[in-house]
């Protein structure tokens, strides 16, 4: 592409700030790129990472540093009722805290739904170890062989007398943890015994503090001393500044600093108040450089890629085609697309940064403290050892939450004046300058056999990187070069039984507008795709829906019967086959999330002729996800899943122009309000044994899909495009 | 003057323009009220002002000087009821039905709910679901959020 510089002239500055668009581009602090780039906390968590994560203190209590960062999907509640089984202990005896950076090691981001999941057995091994070694101080205590030591509610008893857990903490010691032990069986894995925390529905220990407004949010810290800022950031991606020009900004009451540093891209305002920011920045005029044609986000359209036979991953090609086209009778083509969409969690994101001599001290929600600590050192050329992050609960995170760049740019702020500075993001910042779901232009053939099986099945897609969306950009060519993004391909493998031919291609092209993780990640838009066909294949056949999707789910194993299940199940909760009113329609979608979790969604859409409007009036959702830890926290997920799915179905989507997002609140971007939220009916199919899976983001991909095919029974009209509405339809 | 929670505050005229919702957070240091939009979109700011439900995103201070102010942290204080933790009726059925996810716009649709409540003690489901559409929840509880409002008004009566 050829680079014409192009400035930004003052006056198009004032109007930026007129409509308050201050903001762009995710690295807008350049000087971050180092030579090795400093990553997301990707290692997965060991048995042995539980024992630090887990100790007993003086008066018996527990204290649990939980290594997952809460944003509202419990993974800190149904972790906590981890430790409570194996410690014999209750829900007020757990103090469950959010580890500063330095009280443990790196664990991994919390992303992809993994907190029970993944962490279930580390915890449960920890706690474990460390009531096997409480028992061996129990034993030592009264003299009796270790055998002789039986469990008891917050301790244990022996010959018939009862040892709290605090008794046995040495008088000198306040806290005791105990090493790892191999060798303990957690009660956890003996899912057949009287379990006394795991299956029940603990209420958050936040709950009275949320309803009272006592919660502290990154935006609600106050450190002493506290100075505020605020940043000029560049108005489009990848623009870099030519001139700053302060006309006076120093001179507003209340001034600390104005910081112009042209090599590194940097004009800020640092103020006593905050509320003399808007001001300062005004004063200060700044044009910009950059290259003005972003590459338009049409590249990102298959049929392209599809006519030159163009695709950079093949992630499977089993069977023939020549075989397949020859049994198949009945063919589909159609071509999906879905939107670019932003997280919009409902707190936009802010920090305090305390950047001493000694130590750089860092208050923030995220999603990955220990990405946050590095990029932080990387950027003040400090040792990580140096950097303590203080993580908080986020007001949502939904993916968007990995980075956060307003502790890199207050940090910056309070290396320059030496005071802890806040850097707080307002909602269109937060809209501009974060990353986003990418679109994705999907085509799908198939065909069906005489038999009414699935002879061939042909999905290209094209989109971009997610997983390695991030990656700054003189790596990423490497990387892309190497590796497929399997965040972008998530969900792609479809479910169902195909007879002959299966093949799934895809692109992951990066167009200069910032893409990364964003709930589910590829789940939806492909899901939506796959399911979309599904339906087409099952009308073409003349089939039901429904009994189509079963009759294709016959050999693939222990995944179709699990699958089949909620199928089955779904359909009798909805009472599917029921005659329906003729402005309503049913639609139905299936999935599995991450290979764990199968969940089925049946949708009831109704269309109002009069006011040309198409809304969700019911969805109905069945979901085995394994062993429940917490069946009420489950429950509000998938709910929360299914709200998203109307929003993505219905309403969110993202435009791009001159570099720029063109929705920078909740007018333009819309989310789905109250009113259009559906009544909702949700059941939890447990499979004996199975262990607990991922729950944040696996009902709402089919969702989508399900809203999309009661769509098209209410109307005709197959919605190929997300999101869509009654005009898109063409109903009339 | 503002009258807020109950206690009067002083306000300095050269903070008259600055907006309601900056004040109560970061002159009076009250953060339970939320920013989410600043332009009266999501209704995460909610407070009463004079006992209606007002925006406080929109609302400068010189809009509220002489005038009483509630925020999340003064709503119990104004149910008169005491014991049982002195919380409002309406926060009690927020945890009764365990309704938040993160939490974050909770404190507005609990504002909202207890001004809509205030002026019809007994909603109908669609006064209640008109009365809180103003409040976003991007973690999407609306149905826990419908359910604990019907529980509100359904204990208030009994
Ligand atoms: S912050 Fe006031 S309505 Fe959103
Ligand atoms: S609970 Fe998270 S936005 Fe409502």
């Amino acid at each position: 592409m050829t680079y014409t510089p192009q400035t930004l002239d003052h006056s198009r500055r004032r109007f930026l700030i007129k409509t308050g668009w201050l903001a762009a581009g995710v690295t807008a602090l350049t000087s971050c790129s180092g030579l090795i780039p400093v990553l997301p906390t990707t290692a997965n968590p060991k048995d042995e990472d539980g024992s630090s994560w887990i100790q007993i203190l003086a008066d018996g209590r527990v204290r649990f540093l939980c290594p997952r960062m809460e944003m509202g999907q419990g993974a800190t509640i149904g972790l906590s009722q981890i430790v409570a089984e194996e410690l014999g202990v209750t829900q007020d005896q757990i103090e469950c805290l959010a580890p500063d950076s330095d009280q443990l090691g790196p664990f991994k981001m919390t992303v992809g739904s993994e907190g029970i999941a993944r962490f279930s057995g580390p915890v449960a091994m920890g706690a474990a170890g460390l009531r096997e070694h409480f028992r061996q101080l129990a034993a030592d205590k009264v003299l009796l062989p270790f055998d002789q030591i039986e469990d008891a509610a917050g301790g244990f008893t022996a010959a018939g007398n009862f040892i709290g857990y605090g008794e046995l903490v040495p008088d000198q010691a306040r806290i005791i943890g105990a090493e790892y032990r191999a060798d303990v069986v957690p009660r956890f894995a003996d899912r057949n015994g009287n379990s006394r925390a795991i299956g029940k529905s603990w209420k958050s220990p936040e709950l009275k503090n949320i309803v009272t407004g006592q919660t502290i949010y990154s935006r609600d810290i106050a450190v002493p001393d506290m100075l505020y800022g605020d940043i000029v950031r560049p108005p489009r991606y990848g623009a870099t500044l030519k001139e700053a020009i302060n006309r006076g900004a120093e001179t507003l009451p209340g001034v600390v600093s104005v910081v112009i540093d042209e090599a590194n891209d940097l004009v800020a305002v640092v103020a006593k108040s905050p509320f003399v920011l808007a001001d300062a920045l005004e004063k200060i005029e700044t044009t910009w450089q950059s290259s003005p044609d972003e590459i338009p986000d049409d590249i990102l359209d298959v049929s392209l890629y599809r006519t030159r036979g163009d695709f950079e991953h093949s992630l499977m090609d089993e069977g023939s085609a020549r075989s397949a086209d020859k049994a198949a009778i009945a063919v589909t083509s159609a071509n999906y697309t879905t939107s670019y969409m932003a997280h919009a969690a409902m707190e936009p994101r802010a920090a305090v940064a305390w950047v001493r001599e000694e130590e750089v001290e860092i208050w923030c929600g995220c999603q990955d403290p220990y990405f946050v600590r590095g990029r932080v050192a990387a950027l003040l050329k400090r040792d990580q050892k140096e950097v303590v992050v203080h993580p908080l609960r986020m007001g949502g995170g939904f993916g968007g939450r990995v980075l956060c760049q307003p502790a890199e740019e207050a940090a910056v702020l309070s290396a320059r004046v030496g005071m802890p500075v806040r850097v707080q993001w307002d909602r269109e910042t937060e809209f501009q300058h974060n990353y986003f779901q990418p679109k994705f232009s999907h085509a799908i053939d198939s065909g069906l056999d005489e038999a009414g099986h699935i002879a061939f099945w042909r999905h290209d897609f094209v989109s971009s990187p997610i997983i390695f969306g991030l990656v700054p950009s003189p790596f990423a060519s490497i990387l892309d070069a190497f590796v497929a993004d399997e965040g972008t391909a998530r969900g792609a493998d479809m479910p169902y039984d195909v007879s002959e031919h299966k093949r799934v291609r895809y692109s992951d092209i990066r167009t200069g507008i910032p893409t990364g993780a964003w709930r589910g990640l590829g789940a939806a838009p492909n899901t939506f795709a796959i399911e979309s066909t599904m339906d087409e294949l099952a009308y073409s056949a003349g089939k039901d829906p429904l009994a189509f999707r079963l009759s294709q789910l016959e050999n693939n194993g222990g995944n179709s019967k699990r699958l089949s299940e909620v199928l089955r199940r779904v359909g009798k909760m909805a009472d599917w086959g029921k005659s329906v009113d003729k402005n309503l329609g049913l639609g139905v979608a299936a999935a599995v999330y991450k290979d764990q979790t199968f969940v089925a969604v049946v949708a009831e859409v109704r269309i109002d002729q009069q006011r040309e409007q198409i809304s969700v009036t019911s969805l109905w959702c069945a979901q085995d996800c394994g062993l429940v830890v917490n069946p009420d926290q489950v429950e509000n997920q998938v709910l929360g899943n299914l709200i998203w799915g109307c929003g993505m179905a219905l309403k969110e989507k993202l435009t791009f122009n001159e570099g720029a997002p063109g929705q920078l609140n909740f007018d333009s971007y819309e989310v789905l309000r109250h009113v259009e939220a559906p009544r909702t009916f949700i059941e939890l199919v447990e499979t004996p044994g199975a262990p607990p899976v991922a729950v944040g983001e696996s009902a709402f991909a089919p969702a989508v899909a399900a809203i999309a095919n009661a769509a098209f029974a209410a109307t005709g009209k197959r919605p190929r495009q997300l999101p869509f509405d009654y005009d898109s339809l063409q109903i009339q | 003057m503002i009258k807020l929670n109950g206690k009067q505050v002083p306000v300095s005229k050269d903070l008259y323009e600055i907006s309601l919702l900056d004040f109560i957070r970061d002159q009076v240091l009250l953060k339970g009220t939320k920013y989410g939009c600043g332009q009266g979109l999501c209704g995460a700011c909610t407070i009463h002002l004079d006992g209606i439900a007002r925006r406080a995103c929109q609302l400068n201070v010189a809009d509220a000087v002489g005038h009483e102010v509630t925020t999340i942290e003064g709503l119990a204080g104004t149910s008169g009821e005491t014991g049982s933790d002195d919380l409002h009726p309406v926060q009690k059925a927020w945890i009764a039905e365990a309704v938040p996810q993160c939490g974050y716009c909770q404190p507005g649709q609990i504002m909202t709910a207890a001004a809509l409540l205030r002026e019809k003690p007994q909603p109908d489901a669609d006064q209640i679901r008109a009365g809180m559409n103003g409040n976003i929840c991007r973690c999407g509880t609306y149905e826990r959020i419908h359910r604990a409002v019907a529980r509100a008004a359904r204990e208030d009566q009994s």
